[in-house]
Order: structure tokens, then sequence, then C-alpha cells
């Protein structure tokens, strides 16, 4: 039951000892992997294995992966741990985080409103807006996360060098939570991914981890694939883009810190900020649920490699420039609420319904302890009212209830 | 001819700034649960919580009355406060009346009436010195809701 009291959407219930989900009200946060106990919940991230069907294999790193090793390993032995595990190539994600940096500044300048414009890399966060703040759907910047741009860019130049199909390139993810491995599999604007999978950080870091011991001299240039420290900002808790100035934009993390703000948002409030910058987890990308260092530590070695890490050189810059003035770096598809499906039943009945809860929590507890299977009180005098439930269900009206739990959970 | 549906009041604290911003939060949490599309959930809400800043900032205490019909939604803002003397000149961008206080709270830019107004289909004030002001303010639902 830990699952469904973990919920922030509301939208698992435990009836018979089996938890379903109400698809339409999750937004993929991946809580409920955290605190499942029985591994009845799992990230539909890919395996490496998998992708053999692909004749050129290239990774696209969250910055996340460069934070979860000890000081001695750099980004560049992760890359070239990448390489040993059977990746073709690194791909140099610092360059597209930079393109959406420079996109996000000119579109801030340009945007007639609604403001405060709302970040969309976190795919929970575009997804919490769908289901629960529909009204603010226009706040979500039309832009293509880096990720995709990287996936997309790389397709192109790589079938190009090499003479390929850009379809057997493998775009790969190597992503720090669930929540973009989804994203890959079901985009929220409804267009398709140029991203062919994400494979998780928790999957390969035992890997990595013994490829980097086996072989600790230091990488050379042709594999020193991350060569800037301007990659590390992305994933970083104090915000990707530090361009922007401090007084117009915040960089929030964490899902209950980003729903206070969001509810005030959708009373008017912060039309004095510009940006938005929302990771759900709590301390952003590194403290996602398929890394593996305790986010803290992640989080010191991170400002250790920002520190340390040299300046990109001219080549980057150049490199930049040049995409900026290629690229169509907007969002491919339109952001629209989620349909949750009550939309479709008559006005008339939804406020039937809805005075039936009024009266049907009433005889409720209102302790919330989640028994009858709802997470709250109030979610199953809906559930009865919307004929999903039995308000016997509720322990504290049906003492058979209890009796039915205990031969249910006693072990 | 509507038919009204729903009908529920609120009571809004005057000077309570502390607890201002629940009552617009609990109309929200209502036109969530109905289903209301999001256009107008938005259009409701920013009436709502305008309306409510005005009767927190200005008056002593006042109701706000959420009405609910086949047709439309209407929000009844009463207060008993110091009531407006020019009704046409409130309504002007950037006219206000807020003191410092206010301001450094991030208020009283003279945009509350105009933005009310601006996001209802029909927008009326009635109000009488040293009595009190009432708004109100209503907006179209489409044709599904």
């Amino acid at each position: 039951m830990g699952c469904m009291r973990a919920c922030p959407t509301h939208a698992i219930r435990v009836k018979n000892g089996k938890a379903s989900v109400i698809s339409e009200l999750c937004i993929d946060c991946g809580l409920c992997l955290g605190v499942c106990t029985t591994g009845a919940i799992s990230a539909t991230t890919i395996k490496f294995a998998e992708l053999t069907g692909f004749k050129f294999k290239v990774a696209v790193s969250s910055p996340a992966l460069f934070t979860q090793f000890g000081l001695r390993e750099n980004p560049a032995h992760v890359a070239r741990a990448l390489l040993e595990l059977g990746f073709d190539a690194v791909w140099e994600y610092a360059i597209d985080i930079a393109l959406i940096d420079r996109a996000i500044t000119d579109c801030i300048k340009t945007w007639p409103g609604p403001f405060p414009l709302i970040s969309n890399s976190c795919p929970v966060v575009v997804r919490l807006i769908q289901v629960a703040y529909p009204s603010m759907v226009e706040h979500v910047i039309p832009l293509e996360a880096p990720r995709e741009i990287a996936a997309m860019e790389l397709k192109r130049k790589y079938s190009q060098e090499l003479g390929l199909k850009p379809e057997e390139i493998a775009a790969v993810y190597i992503t720090p939570c669930q929540a973009k491995a989804i994203s890959i599999l079901q985009p929220a604007e409804e267009a398709r991914s140029y991203l062919d999978g994400a494979v998780s950080i928790a999957e390969i870091y035992n890997d990595l981890l013994t490829k980097m011991r086996k072989n600790a001299r230091p990488p050379d240039a042709s594999t020193d694939a991350v060569s800037s420290g301007e990659l590390l900002h992305w994933g970083a808790p104090e915000g990707e883009f530090p361009k922007l100035s401090r007084e117009h934009y915040l960089p929030l993390t964490g899902l209950t810190d980003i729903m206070k703000v969001f509810n005030d948002i959708e009373k008017g409030r912060f039309r004095n900020i510009e940006f938005l910058e929302c990771h759900a987890c709590q301390g952003g990308c590194i403290g996602g649920n398929l890394t593996v260092e305790n986010v803290y530590v992640a989080r010191s070695k991170l400002l250790h490699l920002m520190a340390t890490m040299p300046k990109p050189d001219c080549e980057f810059e150049k490199e930049v420039e040049r995409r900026y003035a290629a690229e169509d770096l907007s969002l491919r598809g339109s952001l629209k609420p989620r349909l949750t499906g009550g939309e479709a039943i008559d006005l008339r009945e939804r406020v039937m319904r809805r005075k039936r809860a009024e009266e049907l929590v009433r005889a409720l507890p209102l302790l919330n302890c989640g028994l009858c299977g709802s997470p709250t009180c109030r979610n199953h005098a809906e559930d009865v009212a919307a004929s999903r439930a039995d308000l016997q269900d509720c322990v504290f009206l049906s003492l058979d209830r209890i009796n039915q739990l205990r031969n249910l959970y006693k072990k | 001819m509507s038919v009204e549906l729903l009908r529920e009041s609120f009571d809004i604290q005057g000077r309570n700034f502390d607890k201002a911003g629940e009552v617009s939060s609990e109309i929200k949490v209502i036109l969530r649960d109905l289903f209301i599309d999001a256009a107008n959930t938005r259009r409701t809400v920013i009436v709502a919580y305008e309306g409510e800043m005005n009767v927190v900032m200005y008056a002593q205490r006042g109701t706000l009355t959420l009405i609910l019909t086949d047709k439309d939604i209407s929000l009844e803002i009463a207060d008993e406060g110091p009531g407006i003397p020019d009704i046409a000149l409130a309504l002007q961008e950037g006219y206000s009346t807020a003191s410092d206080e206010m301001r450094e709270m991030g208020f009283g830019f003279g945009m509350g009436l105009p933005n009310m107004k601006k996001n209802a289909d029909e927008f009326r004030i009635e109000s009488q010195v040293g009595k009190g002001t009432t708004v109100f303010a209503r907006i179209r639902l489409n044709a599904d809701g």
C-alpha cells in the first residue's frame, strides 16, 4: 500500500491485495517505484542487449551519470567505459544543452505570454501539468528537450558520415529516471521521439565501474568525448540555464514544492517570473530513482566537476553557432491537457456525483488510512459516487472488511 | 433558460494575508473535480483570486459565491468594505489605491479589477461608499462544459 500512499496524483488503488493504476492520472514520477517492496513495479527502460538490431549505437548520456562515481573517475573515464561496454560513440551532449539554453533565452525575449514559461525537460513536470494543472499547458515552453535534438542531430551526422540509414543508428539515452524512458515511448506532445530507447544508469553502473577499475590509465583525446564543463550544468539542482537573470528565473526541485508554486501560478501569481525550471526529483536529475549514488554525494561530485572541468573551446562555440542557425528547435506537435475521462459525462451528472461524494465523505472517518484501497477518504467517496467502489470497503463501516484484510495480509 | 446546478458560498476574512487565496484554491478544486475545461477554469480562478484579494486588502469581511448552471459559471463577491466612489476610474488599468504595505506584498498595481473584467464574459460592479462593494462576473461554458 506504500505505492498508493506515495502517489502524488492519487492514481493508485489497492483492491484485494493488488495495486492498480488509473493510467489517465499517472504522471510517471516513479514515487511508487521507489517505495515498492514487492517488485511489482518496474521501470520501462531497455537493456543494452536489446540494441543488437542496430549497426551503430550512440550513447547520449544524462550528465547525472558522471556524478555517480568517485572523484578520480572523470567524465572522460566514464565515456571510455561506455565505449568498452559496446557503444560505438558517446555523443557530446553539451552542445545540445547549450543550443536549448540559447533557444530558451531567445524564446523568453519574444514570448507574448502567459508568464512564467515552464521548462519541459523533466517529463514528470510536463505530465503533472497535463493532468493536474491543465489550465497551465500554455506556460510550458514550446521547445524540444536537448536529448531529442541530440538524437536528431547524431542520426543526421552519422548517417552521412558512415553511409547508414538513420534507422540503422541507435540513439540511446542513459537515463537517471524512468520518466525519460517513458517519454521516449510515449511523448507528451504526441510526436515521435528521435531516441530509440533509454538504458538506466543503475542497470549499467556495475559494468561501468568494473571497466573503469580495470583500465585506470587516463583516456586519450580520441575517446575523450566529454570535454566541456558546460555539459555538467544539465541535471544540476541549481539550474540548467545559468545565463538567465536571477530575478526573473526560479529553479525548483521536488514535486511538493513544484505543486505549491503551480497552485499560485494557477491563481495568476508569479507573472513577473519569466522562467521556471522544474525538476520533479528532489535535487534535480542527479536525484533520479535510477541513479545509484546518494543525491548529496552526487551533488558534491557535480560541484567538484564543474569547478575543475575546462571551459568550452572555440570549436565548441562554433558548432553551437552553426547548429543554432541551421536547426529548428521548436517543439514538434503541441501539448494539450490530458483528458481524464470525466469530461465525457453530462455536466449535471458530474455535479450529482460531486454532491453524492460530499455526502458520502461525511460518513467516513477522514483518517485517510487507505485500508479501503483508496488513498484518502475523499477518494473513496468519489470512487463510490462514480460506482467504482463499495462504501462498505471502509473498515469503520464494516467489520467484515477487517477480517477480509486480516486473511489477505497475515503472514 | 439556464438551470442552476450548484451554489456554494465561502467566507473571506479581510486583512488575513496568511489565508489569502484559499477560497480561490477551493474554487479551483471544485471546477477540476467537475471536469470543467481548462480555459474556463483558468478564467474563473483568476477572477476569484483577484476578487478575493480585493476583499482581503480593503474590507473587514466578504463572501464569494460560486453559481454553476448548465450554461455558465457565475461568481458573486460581496464585501463590507469602504466602497468604490468612482467605478469607471477603478476599472482603468494601473489605477490603484493600494497602500505601500500592499505594494510591498506584490499587490496594488491597479490590475485587479481590469484583470477580472478581461477574464469574464459579463462583469458588473455595484458599490456604495461606506457600505461595501459587490462584484458579479459570469463566464460562459462551451457546449460540452
